[in-house]
């Protein structure tokens, strides 16, 4: 009796595996049904990314990363207006996309500098339709589109200057007859042959976008008001209206405050970096109108109609001068001191205040649309502030710093492929707790952030 | 009779349960001597061979015969790690660890109050290697550590009963700590740090043992932190040209604070055939504060790092039974224990260097005398640790088991 108790304990450590076992998981849809998922929104739903749409850049977008998770729980296969293998891109300019490389500045001096990967963008896309009848888009990711040209039926009409050549190529209106004007909008191409299931929408950014852009010069922002196709409110009303009827689910998703992006806060209002010899020939030319300038870092000249009878002032903390002032302009030929930047090229805090309300009021809306109709929300904003601030992820640091933040890219408004499938959990997140889902989150780290020469 | 021995196993696995019995933890290694390792690593008041050089110093003069021990303890790691965020498992590469043991007992025929010897132990290091693309990359890819602590010791019976020990440790080691880093080549591959370099510290040992030769005997001892310096170490990077500048390859220099370690140990002979042992440690972690590292040319994407790690000083208690099953010509010993550890790794701190977490063992054993001369002893050791954590610097989420084994052999020869 006694010997046996003792072969039993002596054996105890043999009664075990050798590799822990993997657990199973349950990954569930919920009261969603993804069966026939449509991603709605703008660049950064198509792939627009590197200031072009390349093939890289819509299998990295935030539609496609979003869909490619929801695939676990029943989304189907990706559908897109898939650009060429040349990955040459194209911008909304016709340019090429924008890739990191060397560059040689007007002092001869050579650093790592976005330039663009070819001379030419892949125009050619444009050329050829991308719709397919049998294959219906899961993906109505449009760079430029606008939520007020969501009912628009000259957004896809090619005869007009106005229209959006990204959403042309994918429009069923190939079929057309030649000069029938027939033009269909974004929405009824969504609803083109059954409505879809399930819908992320992400719009509200080109609405004020493009007016901060050009420095609050051109590209007015959309009203709130409007009946649809004009105002911001009835745009999406009507949009929910026809899901809601439909019997669609969907996400909705707030607009972050762009003027956090890197393309607004790279160049610092205080850049202009001077040694004694360049502030004592300023101070030759500005002491007579009051301003001077000291070694180090001064505040860059800009124009200002309001300011004296010069029109020129310092730039003051928390005005913006935006990425596209030419920075070789400013190293040789005096830009930003001598000759003051251009509106273009700068948000004073009034345009940032005006940009901030509209933003504030599109989201007031959108809050209420989602829970008007039973919607799950996505609270960009938060995801982008805590970009702001810069955060750990599994040991990796991020942020929105230009470049070496490594979740926006190389344009500074659109997210990398990285920041895209971080985005993209913020919206299964909201998935998750809306419809009680259980859809794990993406590991953003399988997605290229800014790739070095 | 019967119901005497069933009273003694039911009370040692009361004891076991009770007060949580133990081992140490964190990257320290308990595989110091074949015989504890049977009994839960226990044992320290059992002295058997030589290597109580380095359970308790003291107990050398205790030791009958001039002896030389050498044993080895391979242990076959897995850790599983399930990212709770993604639902991601990975698994580590480790590769069989090694760690040894010898001793070299010398009793002075003269002075038989005297002894002394020399003991080479690794009673610290691990290699934990996780597989190729693992979501926690940036934090290691692959942690090799390497420390020898060589001892020279010499104990002295002050009464027939009580003997106290000392020895000196010189304590070298080396460290190769690798991760991939968050910049990538135009391919989308991840540039890589190598950080590699010999470490050398310095430390001792102390012990006191009281043996009556009866029903109890009791030890304390005390093995001193030892702060382990690289004061020449070198990284390397692997990084796209564009960023080269950045990362400048150099010499860096680091330390790490191995803990202190008291043992008080307990040994009850119920019976002559029987022993019963049991060892409380307080190890202190305390020390291991901070992972620092501090590189010779500083970039603004390299500066030196100081990585918290917050440990705390634990409690590890062990314990184990020994039976000779041919108690009249002593031939053959069985052993089993087992034990139960508090990690000193704080909540928000576990890192995949060390997936470390409380832990419960088991162990059994047996030795062969051959003759007077000769003999042989085996052990083998599991253990499975399941732990979850966040950790507040790097947000790696989720949580690692660790499944360990570890058998082990030696041999003993005495004059």
């Amino acid at each position: 009796m006694k010997r046996q108790y003792l072969y039993i304990l002596f054996v105890l450590p043999l009664l075990m595996a050798c590799k822990p076992k993997a657990p199973t998981h349950v990954v569930d849809a919920g009261t969603a049904d993804f069966t026939k998922f449509i991603a709605i929104g703008d660049g950064h739903t198509a792939g627009y990314m590197d200031d072009g749409l390349s093939l890289d850049g819509q299998r990295n977008s935030l539609g496609a990363i979003l869909q490619q998770q929801l695939m676990m729980v029943g989304a189907p296969a990706l559908e897109m207006p898939w650009m060429s293998e040349q990955n040459i891109g194209l911008s909304v300019n016709g340019l090429s996309r924008l890739i990191l490389g060397y560059k040689t500045d007007c002092q001869g001096i050579s650093s790592l500098s976005p330039v663009r990967v070819s001379l030419q963008g892949e125009t050619s896309a444009l050329a050829s339709s991308a719709y397919n009848p049998s294959k219906k888009h899961s993906n109505f990711g449009v760079p430029g589109f606008r939520m007020i040209d969501m009912v628009s039926t000259a957004f896809g009409n090619i005869n007009l200057p106005q229209h959006n050549a990204f959403f042309a190529r994918m429009s069923k209106d190939q079929f057309n007859l030649p000069g029938s004007g027939n033009y269909s909008s974004v929405q009824e191409n969504i609803f083109d042959g059954g409505s879809p299931t399930f819908c992320s929408i992400y719009l509200g950014i080109e609405d004020v976008l493009p007016y901060a852009r050009s420095g609050a010069t051109q590209h007015p922002m959309s009203p709130l008001a409007g009946f649809p196709g004009l105002g911001f409110e009835e745009s999406l009303t009507q949009l929910c209206e026809q899901l809601s009827s439909q019997n669609v689910k969907a996400v909705l998703a707030t607009i972050p405050n762009i003027s956090d992006w890197p393309f607004f806060n790279t160049i610092p209002y205080n850049g202009l970096t001077l040694d004694a010899e360049k502030a004592a020939s300023l101070n030759q030319i500005y002491n007579p109108i009051g301003i001077s300038f000291v070694v180090g870092a001064n505040p860059f000249m800009v124009v200002d109609p309001n300011a004296g009878m010069f029109g020129v002032r310092p730039a003051v903390p928390g005005e913006k001068i935006l990425l596209t002032a030419p920075l070789d302009s400013v190293k040789c030929n005096q830009m930003g001191s001598i000759f003051p930047f251009r509106n273009e090229f700068v948000l004073t805090t009034e345009e940032l205040a005006t940009i901030q309300l509209r933003i504030e009021a599109f989201n007031a809306v959108i809050r209420q649309k989602a829970t008007t109709y039973g919607f799950a929300i996505v609270e960009t904003g938060g995801f982008y502030d805590k970009l702001t601030t810069g955060f750990a992820y599994n040991g990796a640091t991020l942020s929105a710093k230009f470049v070496s933040g490594g979740a926006f890219s190389l344009d500074g408004i659109h997210l990398n492929p990285r920041g895209n499938a971080l985005l993209a959990n913020e919206f299964i997140k909201a998935i998750n707790k809306k419809f009680t889902a259980k859809i794990p989150l993406i590991n953003a780290l399988n997605y290229n952030a800014i790739l070095f020469p | 009779m019967r119901y005497q021995n069933r009273l003694i196993v039911g009370g040692f696995f009361f004891l076991l349960f009770w007060f949580n019995l133990a081992e140490a933890q964190g990257f320290q290694v308990n595989f110091q001597g074949q015989k504890q390792q049977g009994m839960g690593c226990a044992g320290s008041a059992l002295v058997q061979d030589a290597s109580t050089l380095f359970f308790n110093p003291a107990g050398a003069s205790f030791v009958s015969k001039s002896q030389v021990n050498l044993a080895i303890t391979p242990i076959f790691g897995n850790v599983m790690y399930v990212d709770s965020v993604t639902n991601e498992m990975y698994r580590t590469e480790n590769p069989v660890g090694t760690p040894l043991n010898f001793y070299a007992l010398i009793k002075p025929k003269r002075f038989h109050r005297l002894a002394y010897g020399l003991s080479v132990t690794t009673p610290f290091g691990s290699t934990v290697q996780y597989e190729p693309g693992w979501i926690g990359r940036f934090a290691i890819t692959r942690l090799s550590m390497k420390v020898f602590h060589i001892q020279p010791t010499a104990s002295f019976k002050i009464t027939d009963n009580i003997s106290i020990g000392a020895g000196f440790v010189f304590s070298p080691g080396s460290v190769n700590l690798q991760k991939d880093l968050p910049v990538q080549f135009n391919d989308g591959t991840f540039g890589h740090a190598e950080i590699s370099g010999a470490a050398m510290g310095y430390g001792y040992n102390l012990g006191v043992y009281y043996n009556p030769g009866g029903f109890l005997s009791a030890g304390l001892s005390y093995r001193s932190g030892i702060n382990m310096s690289v004061s020449d170490g070198q990284v390397d990077f692997t990084v796209p040209e564009g960023l080269a500048p950045n990362f400048p390859n150099g010499s860096l220099s680091a330390s790490l604070a191995l803990p202190s370690v008291t043992t008080l140990g307990l040994n009850i002979k119920p019976k002559a055939s029987w022993n019963i042992v049991a060892d409380i440690n307080y190890v202190g972690w305390n020390t291991y504060d901070t992972l620092a590292f501090d590189y010779a040319t500083n970039t603004s994407s390299l500066e030196d790092t100081k990585s918290p790690r917050m440990y705390k000083n634990i409690f590890a208690f062990r314990g184990g039974i020994q039976y000779a099953v041919f108690a009249k010509d002593k031939v053959l010993n069985v052993r089993f224990g087992g034990g139960f550890g508090f990690s000193p790794v704080p909540t928000g701190y576990l890192t995949p260097e060390t997936p470390d977490g409380n832990r419960a063992y088991f162990t059994s054993g047996i030795s062969y005398e051959f003759n007077k001369r000769f003999s042989l002893d085996a052990s083998i050791y599991a253990t499975k640790i399941t732990r979850a954590d966040t950790n507040l610097e790097t947000q790696l989420s989720g949580t690692f088991t660790t499944i360990a084994w570890a058998p082990g052999i030696g041999i003993n020869y005495n004059w």
